[in-house]
């Protein structure tokens, strides 16, 4: 991909997530405040859309998540879950919260393969994960 | 949730918005150090990034944080701020293309340049420059102001805002200094964005706690029965002979329908001045104008002023709780996260413009008269490096303004937008009127200077300290300055226009002039849509901000057994603002691509190969201008002192 391109399609992407992830984010901290799941549930819907929109600039531009992307992404995923995991552990969390945050993460979970195999195929996907000995340069048998 | 947890969000969001400004500035100055580009990107910009900043930078953080308090204090009284939109579309749709075929012949990247190879005037010049300089420290500078008053409000007061805006100023250095015009036009379009979000957002929770759209208009139609408020929802007549706000005329008087024309007109200013160009010129194809123009700026943004701008405001009028300063208090308490956002998102559109004015103002005296009158010989390198130090000196100045000359701020700023509407006649000369000539345009543009300062706060008040007392005060006869300035502009560049040679023009005119009656003529189809196009403009102006606001004063009201009924469910005036937005729109589609004053084109420009010149020493020429630089400002301080102390006081 070109640099101007590329650029372009970083734009697309900040402009994205500066949408959809505060917008989703600020919905799931309200939903927490208020004890309310549905409007929890607006936020994770604000954060799947952010993730298809981003995928969909990505198919746009004939790219995929970007090393540093990814990493961030999985930083964000585990910086929330800690502090979910640490708000349920001292007992902060009401049942609307437990099931809030049990939304977003089962949706972010689910959203991986899906992503994988929306992008790579079903077998393409397990092999993203599955090393093959065979690339240290034996034969296949 | 705790006092600490409630207000880290600010922090927190300004913090990821500085971090991504850095980002783009890095990518920005990466991209540079393989080749020139600091002054305009390269001429690289993609069509879609300029649209999106060129809208965005229209509207900035003025239409949220002016417009919206207007409504709320003034009710309808100018809907022509609700129009905003394609007000702010139609000079871009008249001049952008063209001047992108100018600049792109001549090989030239700004308002300043284009002015000294067609007209070959220094005046000329220094107004686009000083015009800049008037939008980067008054207009920029007096929303930095309420901006640093929001943080001050949103952090209870630990944040003062002198620390704001200080801490926005460097910001501000950091985005446009380092980075140059390329981080401008990269960051600029995720500050539109968020300021677009904001916008809608806050509109949002000014809609939720006004009960809903029905409830609302009902506490409207409620409001409008009280006596005294039924003036908040009508255009009050024609025109009202005062003589100007300050000398007998009241701010409540001035809402007939000739202040919304004015005012309409300076709003046409901004898209005339030297910071849209700035942007267009570093544009790498002019094939985005005519839908920029049209969908992004008339449609997208003129839909959020007309329904989300004018939401808070009513809001704001309905409820003075609800007002801006209300609403984000309630939703820091509240909502602190929602708060930051929208915080953020109107911040960005103030830096959008902000950072703009900045840099163009700084390129401005650098590069467009430092440069070229008192040192040639600079090199590009040192030019940069100056410039970085200009802007950083201009943030410098806007800040102590900010916090220590509010009123000249305030003075300052309202001389932008009319004395931007001034060079309207130098454009049209340049991409439409080939018979204004160089003196009449420079005559005009110094008459409607003259015509704008005279008619506001600047001017009178600079008079006075003289000694000098006008017998008017502000926008006499309830018209705006951008109109009074015009009208001396217009007039002085069609008297000089017919007395003077109109071939008496140089070769880069005539070259210019070759351009547009060549190779970009307008097709014999555009050609027989003139006299239609001529007909709709004027009846557009004429109901949608000109003296046909007095039928939306009643269109859509009926008279009901208790009182007028709204028919539409909201003021009729608003209801004719929301018409005149969708007619407007039609109007800016129908100009940009049926008249092809925007449309793509799809032709190569060679660069303008100027007759060999030789070249002259210029060093000790502009050590003597240097020197009569200096000498006329210290015999002009003198003066000024001497009058004062004299006369004045």
């Amino acid at each position: 991909m070109s640099k101007p391109a590329m650029v372009e399609r970083d734009l697309l992407v900040f402009s994205i997530w500066a949408v959809l992830g505060f917008g989703g984010l600020a919905l799931i901290l309200e939903g927490f405040s208020r004890d309310s799941y549905f409007v929890s549930l607006a936020g994770t819907a604000a954060i799947v859309t952010g993730f298809v929109a981003h995928i969909v600039v990505n198919a746009l531009f004939d790219t995929g998540f970007r090393p540093g992307e990814a990493a961030l992404g999985i930083s964000a995923f585990g910086a929330l879950a800690l502090a979910f995991i640490g708000g349920w552990a001292v007992g902060g969390l009401s049942p609307t919260d437990y099931w809030s945050g049990l939304t977003l993460f089962a949706v972010l979970a689910f959203g991986l393969p899906a992503y994988l195999s929306t992008r790579y195929g079903l077998r393409g996907a397990f092999s993203r994960f599955h090393v093959r000995h065979a690339d240290d340069g034996k034969p296949v048998a | 949730m705790t006092g600490m947890a409630y207000s880290v969000w600010l922090p927190l969001f300004a913090l990821f918005y500085v971090a991504v400004m850095l980002y783009w500035v890095r990518v920005a100055t990466n991209e540079a150090s393989a080749g020139d580009g600091f002054f305009s990107a390269g001429h690289a910009l993609s069509p879609w990034i300029s649209a999106l900043f060129i809208a965005g930078a229209s509207m900035s953080g003025w239409f949220v944080l002016g417009g919206s308090q207007q409504i709320a204090v003034q009710g309808f009284q100018m809907p022509a701020l609700i129009v905003g939109g394609v007000l702010l579309a139609l000079p871009g749709t008249l001049f952008f293309k063209r001047l992108w075929f100018v600049a792109e012949r001549m090989r030239v990247s700004s308002q300043a340049e284009i002015f000294r190879v067609y007209y070959h005037s220094p005046f000329l010049v220094v107004v686009s420059v000083l015009v800049a300089l008037l939008f980067a420290l008054g207009f920029a500078g007096l929303q930095i102001r309420a901006i640093a008053d929001f943080v001050e409000l949103l952090t209870g007061g630990v944040v003062t805002r002198l620390t704001a805006s200080v801490v926005l100023g460097f910001i501000l250095f950091a985005g446009a200094g380092i980075g140059g015009m390329r981080a401008i036009g990269y960051f600029g379009v995720i500050q539109t964005v968020l300021a677009f979000t904001g916008i809608v957002v806050l509109s949002g929770f000014a809609l939720i706690w006004s009960g809903g759209f029905a409830a609302l208009n009902a506490g409207l139609l409620q409001l409008s029965a009280t006596e005294g408020s039924a003036g908040l929802f009508t255009v009050d007549r024609v025109i009202r002979f005062t003589s100007g706000l300050g000398r007998g005329g009241e701010l409540a008087e001035a809402n007939t329908a000739l202040a919304n024309l004015s005012f309409a007109f300076a709003l046409m200013g901004f898209q005339a001045s030297p910071l849209v160009m700035k942007l267009v010129l570093s544009t790498r194809s002019p094939n985005g104008i005519a839908a920029g123009q049209t969908w992004v700026t008339a449609g997208f943004f003129g839909a959020i002023i007309a329904f989300c701008i004018a939401l808070t405001g009513a809001a704001g009028l309905a409820n003075r709780d609800l007002a801006l300063t209300g609403l984000l208090g309630a939703l820091q308490a509240g909502s602190p996260w929602f708060a930051a956002w929208i915080f953020i998102g109107i911040a960005a559109g103030v830096q959008l413009l902000a950072g703009l004015a900045l840099f163009v103002a700084g390129e401005g005296l650098i590069r467009h008269i430092y440069r070229p009158y008192f040192h040639s010989r600079l090199s590009k390198e040192r030019a940069v490096t100056l410039t970085r130090i200009a802007i950083a000196v201009l943030a410098v100045l806007a800040m102590l303004m900010e916090n220590l000359t509010p009123v000249t701020l305030s003075a300052l700023a309202a001389l932008s937008l009319p004395l931007a509407f001034q060079l309207w006649t130098p454009l049209l000369g340049i991409t439409w009127l080939p018979w204004i000539t160089r003196s009449a345009a420079v005559t005009g543009v110094g008459f409607g200077i003259a015509g704008v300062i005279l008619t506001e706060p600047f001017g009178y008040q600079v008079l006075s300290f003289f000694g000098l007392e006008l017998p008017w005060g502000r926008w006499p006869w309830t018209i705006h300055s951008a109109l009074w300035g015009m009208a001396a502009n217009v007039a002085a560049v069609l008297i000089i226009s017919a007395i003077t040679n109109r071939d008496a023009c140089g070769s880069e005119a005539k070259e210019i002039r070759k351009l547009f009656s060549g190779l970009l003529a307008t097709s014999a189809k555009a050609r027989t849509l003139r006299s239609t196009a001529w007909s709709v403009v004027l009846a557009w102006f004429f109901l949608a901000v000109g003296p046909g606001l007095i039928f939306g004063n009643w269109a859509f009201i009926a008279a009901g057994e208790d009182g007028p009924v709204w028919l539409l469910g909201m003021p009729s005036i608003w209801a004719w603002g929301l018409g005149a937005w969708v007619s407007g729109l039609g109007l800016i589609w129908f100009l940009s691509y049926k008249m092809e004053m925007a449309s793509p084109v799809h032709v190569a420009i060679p660069p303008y190969e100027p007759p060999p010149r030789l070249k002259k020493d210029k060093a000790a020429l502009e050590q003597e201008r240097l020197r009569i630089l200096v000498l006329t400002g210290a015999a002009g301080f003198a003066l000024a002192v001497l009058i004062a102390f004299s006369f004045g006081g």
